[in-house]
């Protein structure tokens, strides 16, 4: 009986000590759960791209849409030279609807004045990310919840989804 | 009834599982995901010199947990630089600091991530009230801002957070980050051997000493002065006596740079000034040692001691590491870690046969050097792989090939139009898009086709061949590359833009970008929407003269459809002046900008298949009269020349926000030039496209 008690004891816990370790311990992120992220060069044209690792939480298209949308509007590190959104840009959502993803933004890019190579540059790179997700070809732009012919700068045309062959 | 010893009812057994009750409850409270608790005494935040307090905020485990919605949250971000994006129904939080760094939460899961690399959280963000609530203090951290007690009041200070030294050929760069915008003081006279700088209002956790021992700069020591609420980094450089050190540009206000060199050294820079930020820094630096012309906006500097003139560098001088920034699991781009062939010798293709292998077909390459790679898959069975640096020692081909899995070869050498590197691109039209490898030889390499149809979704790809060996991959995929086999449109296209045949063939419309309330972009006391319209004036004078119609969208400080109208009208009623008034052509008139001064240039755009010639042949004549860099044709999808019905184009004559692009913009002689590029563009346009009634016209060009 004392032995059984003991033994009920060592693997409650051994139960504790395990539930613990996944509770606390850091984990690396599970291995292919990677997104690829583009920017645009400086030179207004050639596109990098760099793998992040995502959430192993983050299962659902939907979410990795999200975050992936999130990496490519903050752009590469700082000291990377690239074509950037304006800083203070913000993902307000990302919906998926067939083979399109919806973005909303909203923050600066709702009033900064952008030009066209500007504005050429860093939505190309959003839209090559996106699309580089399975099931998603095409990007649908909204700022601040509505579809908008161009941006305040006037140049890039918004109001139909941007595919890679907009380019 | 006596009660039975041992059994559950007596005394002593109901206080032990009373006891173990009351422990296993405890255990489970702790260990079971707590629910939110009441609010904390969060008020008692100081950071930036101010009280910060937080309105939407609860406990968690004892930790503060923050709204995204929170007021307090929101001036903390804004104070960094940083935004945050959440949206009800989303499980991610993303925080992006000042310098690009993204912080990212999951609903549920105490791991979060600091620029792709993990680390565990105080509890999981958790979501409430169409909220999510973050750990507050770790994002701090996360944003290099650390709390500090000071008695009752939690000091959140600001950190220095890296301090980076870059040695090149003759100078040593130091660039300082800092959590927020970086203000400095110099402590040390100039004359003084060491340079001193004070940064007000950051602390530190640097290492506090560092023996550099490169060019111009022996070692960095850091120290804290100050108090809590109003810390001091004191940053001491300990130079080469009589060098030089400057302050350079940097990324962001968050981060200074300064270069050090020894004496006799040109750095180019701002002086260092007694107190200032990053904004100050507004003067490109130099590379005293290196041969002039080859870098971007070229100041040429005679360096002091006959050194040869130098080229400007880009922001932190090693372009080439930017340029295919390898990757890490973390995500954290770093330098590749072959050497690059950028800036080698050119390789060369010394011979090239070709060899079919029943099923497939092989294309031999022998090549002498180092040589960087990169293919494409076009969706039409073409398939082309561009060599640079290299040469070609064979004579160019363009043939169709008697085999049946590859139905012509083309092999040609040109220039790079935008790394300006000798390339060689060798096309293969394909039967069907079959499997293609890259296989190292002796020599040089073999281009294998195989006799299977490639189903992979890789459509580029690109590596580095070394002698014997292929490196696939070692950069990221893709730099993908405008290339002209993509960029051209086909003739098959310009159905999908309706008819071309103008009703006044005699009649372009010139459009002035931007006007009135749409200023357009503001540098260097120039305003774009009367540059644009400069142009324009200029242009129409000239084609009038040359017996042209000419239209203009605005030929005032004016809207076009009416003051603050929507961007849609505005942008449509100037694809309607043309369209209505059945135009053969449609040429806006734009200057260009950027975030940063280092861009310059002439770019023409066009959108639809049949405007390319158009913009082939205005940005021919241009780049050969404008002394500015030639940017290249580029298809984009711009409002104006896509709802203009004829062949349309938007010339984006230089950047306003390059010194050397503004400097030409303000001078007659320059827009001038600008016109009549344009003006003789479209005369070699019409000539080659001719329509019944340019008979009548005058134009001689």
């Amino acid at each position: 009986m004392r032995l059984l008690r003991a033994l009920v004891v060592v693997a409650l816990l051994a139960v504790a000590v395990y539930a613990g370790y996944r509770l606390f311990a850091p984990q690396p992120p599970a291995a292919g759960n990677v997104v690829a992220v583009y920017y645009c060069k400086t030179d207004g044209q050639t596109l990098a791209k760099w793998i992040v690792s995502v959430s192993p939480k983050a299962t659902d298209t939907k979410s990795v849409a999200f975050y992936a949308t999130a990496q490519a509007v903050a752009g590469p590190p700082a000291d990377t030279p690239a074509v950037r959104f304006p800083a203070g840009t913000v993902v307000r959502s990302v919906a998926l609807e067939g083979p399109t993803a919806t973005v909303d933004l909203g923050g600066t890019i709702a009033t900064a004045q952008s030009g066209s190579f500007t504005e050429a540059g860093e939505f190309k790179a959003l839209v090559w990310t996106l699309t580089s997700l399975p099931g998603i070809n095409a990007v649908q732009v909204k700022i601040g919840g509505a579809r908008v012919p161009t941006l305040p700068g006037g140049h890039l045309e918004l109001d139909e989804a941007l595919t890679r062959q907009s380019w | 009834m006596k009660p039975l010893p041992g059994k559950a009812g007596s005394p002593m057994r109901r206080r032990s599982l009373l006891t173990l009750a009351l422990t296993l409850g405890l255990a489970l409270g702790l260990c079971l995901p707590g629910r939110a608790q009441t609010l904390l005494p969060a008020n008692n935040f100081w950071f930036g010199g101010t009280q910060l307090a937080f309105e939407h905020a609860q406990s968690r485990y004892g930790q503060l947990a923050v709204a995204t919605d929170d007021g307090g949250l929101g001036r903390f971000l804004a104070k960094l630089g940083a935004v945050l994006s959440y949206q009800p129904g989303q499980n991610s939080i993303v925080v992006t600091s000042s310098d690009r760094r993204v912080v990212s939460f999951t609903l549920g899961d105490p791991h979060f991530s600091v620029a792709g690399v993990e680390q565990m959280a105080a509890f999981a963000p958790f979501a409430s009230g169409g909220v999510a609530y973050v750990p507050f203090l770790d994002l701090a951290r996360a944003l290099y801002v650390d709390p500090v007690q000071d008695g009752a009041t939690v000091v959140l200070q600001p950190q220095l957070a890296s301090l980076e030294v870059r040695p090149q050929n003759r100078m040593t760069l130091v660039t300082l980050r800092g959590a927020s915008p970086l203000r400095f003081k110099r402590l040390s006279g100039p004359g003084d051997e060491d340079l001193l700088l004070a940064f007000l209002g950051t602390a530190s956790t640097l290492q506090a000493q560092r023996d550099i021992s490169a060019a111009g700069l022996k070692s960095v020591t850091i120290r804290v002065d100050g108090t809590a609420r109003n810390p001091t980094t004191v940053v001491d450089f300990s130079t080469a006596s009589g060098g030089v050190r400057v302050l350079g540009p940097s990324d962001s206000p968050n981060a200074i740079t300064l270069a050090f060199a020894a004496a006799g050294v040109a750095l180019g820079g701002t002086p260092i000034p007694p107190a200032g930020n990053a904004a100050l820094a507004t003067a490109p630096l130099l590379a005293g040692d290196q041969v002039a012309g080859t870098g971007p906006g070229v100041t040429a500097v005679t360096a002091t001691g006959a050194a040869p003139p130098a080229p400007t560098l880009p922001p932190y001088g090693d372009q080439s590491a930017n340029d295919n920034p390898a990757t890490t699991s973390s995500g954290a781009p770093l330098e590749s870690p072959t050497p690059t062939a950028y800036g080698l010798a050119p390789a060369t293709i010394g011979a090239l046969d070709t060899q079919s292998t029943g099923d497939g077909f092989n294309v031999n390459l022998s090549i002498t050097g180092d040589v960087t790679y990169e293919w494409h898959r076009l969706p039409d069975n073409r398939w082309y792989v561009d060599f640079k640096p290299a040469t070609l020692a064979v004579p160019a081909q363009d043939r169709p090939l008697e085999d049946p899995s590859v139905l012509s070869l083309r092999v040609k050498p040109f220039i790079g139009p935008n790394d300006r590197l000798a390339t060689v691109r060798i096309a293969l039209t394909l039967a069907s898009p079959r499997t293609i490898g890259l296989i190292p030889t002796s020599d040089g390499l073999t281009i294998a086709v195989g006799g299977q149809d490639d189903t992979s979704d890789q459509k580029v790809g690109m590596g580095e061949l070394l002698p014997g060996r292929l490196y696939t991959g070692i950069v990221p995929l893709p730099p993908v590359e405008a290339a002209p086999e993509q960029s051209m449109p086909g003739p098959d296209e310009s159905w999908k833009f309706g008819s071309s045949v103008p009703t006044n063939p005699r009649l372009i419309v010139i459009d002035p970008g931007h006007g009135g309330s749409d200023t357009g972009a503001e540098h260097n006391g120039l305003v774009e929407k009367d540059l644009n319209l400069d142009f324009a004036k200029r242009l129409r004078a000239i084609l009038l003269a040359r017996g042209w119609q000419v239209k203009m969208t605005r030929d005032d400080d004016v809207d076009v459809f009416g003051p603050n109208a929507s961007a849609h009208d505005e942008l449509q009623a100037r694809c309607d002046v043309a369209n209505k008034a059945g135009a053969r052509m449609f040429v806006s008139v734009h200057s260009n900008s950027f975030t940063t001064s280092e861009l310059s240039g002439t770019t023409t755009y066009y959108y639809k298949a049949n405007s390319y010639a158009l913009a082939d042949a205005v940005h021919a004549r241009l780049t050969a009269v404008l002394p500015t860099k030639d940017d290249g044709i580029r298809k984009d999808n711009f409002y104006v020349i896509h709802h203009s019905t004829m062949p349309a184009i938007l010339v984006e004559t230089a950047f306003l926000s390059n010194p050397g692009d503004a400097a030409l913009l303000k001078t007659t002689a320059f827009r001038q030039r600008v016109a009549e590029g344009i003006a003789d563009g479209i005369g070699d346009y019409a000539s080659a496209n001719p329509q019944p009634s340019d008979s009548s016209t005058m134009d001689g060009n």
